[in-house]
């Protein structure tokens, strides 16, 4: 029994996660893909644009030095090399100017006094001074070397940098107002489905059905619960009347129909409690067959069985608007008369039973029976307030009746 | 060849050149250094010179007049080896052949009349003495320790048909200035 616990581990934090951070994790993350590739590729662009056009610009500034620094060598003058190259110490991106005339000798020197904010950058972007022989009359007089530095680059790469930072934030913003549209277009719908669902299993509404959803495969999933919702339906109508039926074989006897023994237990005291509290009277009839042994040993009990059957519809013929039947033993029946206030009285309702049962019966093989019963009454409250007592006053009254009816057949045979 | 032996012997005496701001030609401490820097200075002013078109093409003719002060070998230094034909010159009055017009130490007399007739002319005239550059010669030479430098007279250059390269007018100018 000591079975190993790893698979549960891993599985519990992800039931922490929702869809929702699900959506946003992973919306964030293509985006921030995107925006980082995008964002190299613009910049890496940019660098070889703006380092050929530095190029240029290095290439156009050493003509333009070669131009302004040719008399100097020509007259040997540095103070003229320094006014011929002004324009070039204005330019920014350039680190170091030098001039050398035919023989190799430096004629002007000069060094940017703002230094150079990355060498590495600047020995990977300008690793070779850019430089060009001066001629006068076509014969050499000299020459004029540039370097470049990497500021001008190092502002763009800054700038890029900072853009691209920009560009990151707007995109984070977006994607999470996108993330926040997308969800709630798709965790809505979801939401729906878990509250019919919920609704279903708490609150037992199998009428509930989930509403067209507007996503085809959350509509397909919707149709799907609202088919097993109508199944669930009819399985939950048919336990009931299955159930209700089942209630009634338990409270119902078989044969006749009528409320059995225990559905009678309950409705006296029920009875018993309604009329004390109202302060009224009711009359509990006991009825029971004379002579039905008879009528099943002679003509058998498909016989006797069509007697009792035809003896109960008789008594429930008899009955009113709450009064109450039931078969409590073989042959024996009982009434609830209630209310006995206003109409006949319970000796008049007994004789009314007698006189009817007297009415012979079609027996299933052709021949009349006819049926004699003994019914005793007791009224509550007078001869009994409680069930135990109720029914043995109506037993002791119908066998009082019983014993009467018994003595005047035996004074009419004799 | 004499002035190519030259120009090696002051190149490996030169002394190293300093980054002070001096619109002069640096030139040796020395009288050999001296002519160096005077030829290569009209030498230069030649090479920026334009005559016009219409003048047949080199060899210019330069005539020197006068006594020249800085140094006794004129000997233009021209950037591309243009040779210069350098002959005294016999009239101090006439200038005529003459492309360049050197004028050293001469009577005020001769060299007003030698300025008065190259007025108009493609002839470029240059001095070596007259430091304040005022008696009408286009281009004044002048010694300034350590070496040589020279001035600009624009109302001459302008008087005349010649064209000199605006880089040197601007060296000139500066170095009037300073």
């Amino acid at each position: 029994m000591t079975r190993p616990l790893a698979p549960r581990g891993p599985a519990r934090p992800a039931a922490h996660t929702t869809l929702q951070k699900l959506l946003s994790r992973f919306h964030f993350g293509i985006t921030l893909f995107a925006v980082a590739l995008s964002g190299v590729a613009i910049l890496l662009a940019g660098i070889t644009t703006l380092r050929s056009y530095a190029d240029r610009n290095m290439e156009l500034a050493t003509r333009v030095g070669a131009y302004g620094a040719e008399p100097a060598l020509v007259f040997n003058d540095p103070e003229a090399a320094r006014e011929g190259l002004d324009p070039l110490r204005r330019i920014p991106g350039i680190a170091r100017l030098r001039v050398i005339d035919h023989r190799g000798r430096p004629l002007y020197e000069w060094q940017s006094p703002k230094g150079d904010p990355s060498p590495v950058l600047t020995s990977l972007f300008f690793p070779q001074p850019f430089s060009t022989t001066i001629r006068r009359n076509g014969s050499v007089i000299g020459r004029i070397e540039i370097w470049g530095d990497s500021s001008t680059l190092i502002d763009y790469v800054r700038i890029g940098a900072l853009a691209g930072l920009g560009c990151l934030l707007i995109t984070a913003l977006g994607t999470i107002i996108l993330a926040r549209r997308f969800e709630y277009e798709l965790v809505k719908p979801l939401g729906e489905i878990a509250t019919v669902a919920h609704d279903v299993r708490l609150h037992r509404r199998f009428d509930k059905r989930v509403q067209p959803l507007g996503i085809a495969e959350l509509d397909r999933l919707g149709g799907d619960i609202n088919a097993l919702l109508d199944e669930l339906q009819g399985w939950q109508g048919h336990m009931e009347s299955e159930r209700a039926v089942l209630a009634h074989r338990a409270s119902h006897d078989m044969l006749t129909a009528l409320p059995n023994r225990a559905a009678f237990d309950e409705q006296l005291a029920a009875r018993i409690e309604d009329a004390a509290r109202r302060d009224r009277r009711f009359a509990l009839l006991f009825i029971d067959a004379d002579n039905f042994k008879a009528a099943n040993d002679n003509h058998g009990h498909a016989a006797g069985d069509a007697v009792l059957v035809a003896l109960s519809a008789r008594i429930k013929e008899t009955l009113r608007n709450g009064d109450f039947a039931a078969r409590i033993g073989g042959d024996e029946f009982v009434v609830i008369v209630d209310p006995l206030d206003q109409g006949p009285g319970a000796e008049a309702i007994a004789a009314r039973i007698r006189q009817i049962a007297a009415q012979p019966v079609a027996l299933p093989g052709g021949a009349d029976y006819r049926l004699a019963i003994s019914v005793g009454a007791a009224v509550y409250p007078d001869d009994g307030d409680d069930a135990a007592r109720l029914l043995t006053a109506a037993d002791t009254a119908m066998y009082a009746d019983k014993l009467t009816n018994r003595s005047q057949k035996r004074q009419a045979e004799t | 060849m004499f002035v190519s032996l030259l120009l090696v012997g002051s190149s490996l005496a030169a002394p190293q050149l300093a980054m002070e701001a001096a619109s002069q030609t640096i030139v040796d401490d020395n009288a050999a250094g001296l002519s160096i820097g005077v030829n290569r200075i009209i030498g230069g002013i030649i090479s920026y010179a334009r005559w016009p078109a219409d003048l047949p093409r080199a060899p210019r003719t330069m005539c020197v007049a006068g006594t020249p002060q800085l140094t006794d070998h004129i000997a233009p230094a021209v950037p591309g080896g243009k040779s210069i034909a350098v002959r005294r010159l016999s009239a101090p009055a006439n200038g005529s052949g003459c492309d360049i017009l050197f004028l050293g130490r001469m009577p005020a007399a001769d060299r007003q009349r030698l300025i008065a007739w190259v007025r108009g002319r493609p002839v470029l005239t240059i001095t070596d003495d007259d430091p304040g550059c005022s008696y009408g010669a286009m281009f004044c030479l002048r010694t300034r320790a350590p070496g040589v430098s020279f001035s600009v007279n624009l109302d001459a250059i302008g008087r005349g048909p010649l064209r000199i390269d605006p880089r040197v007018l601007k060296i000139g100018s500066d170095g009037d200035a300073s």
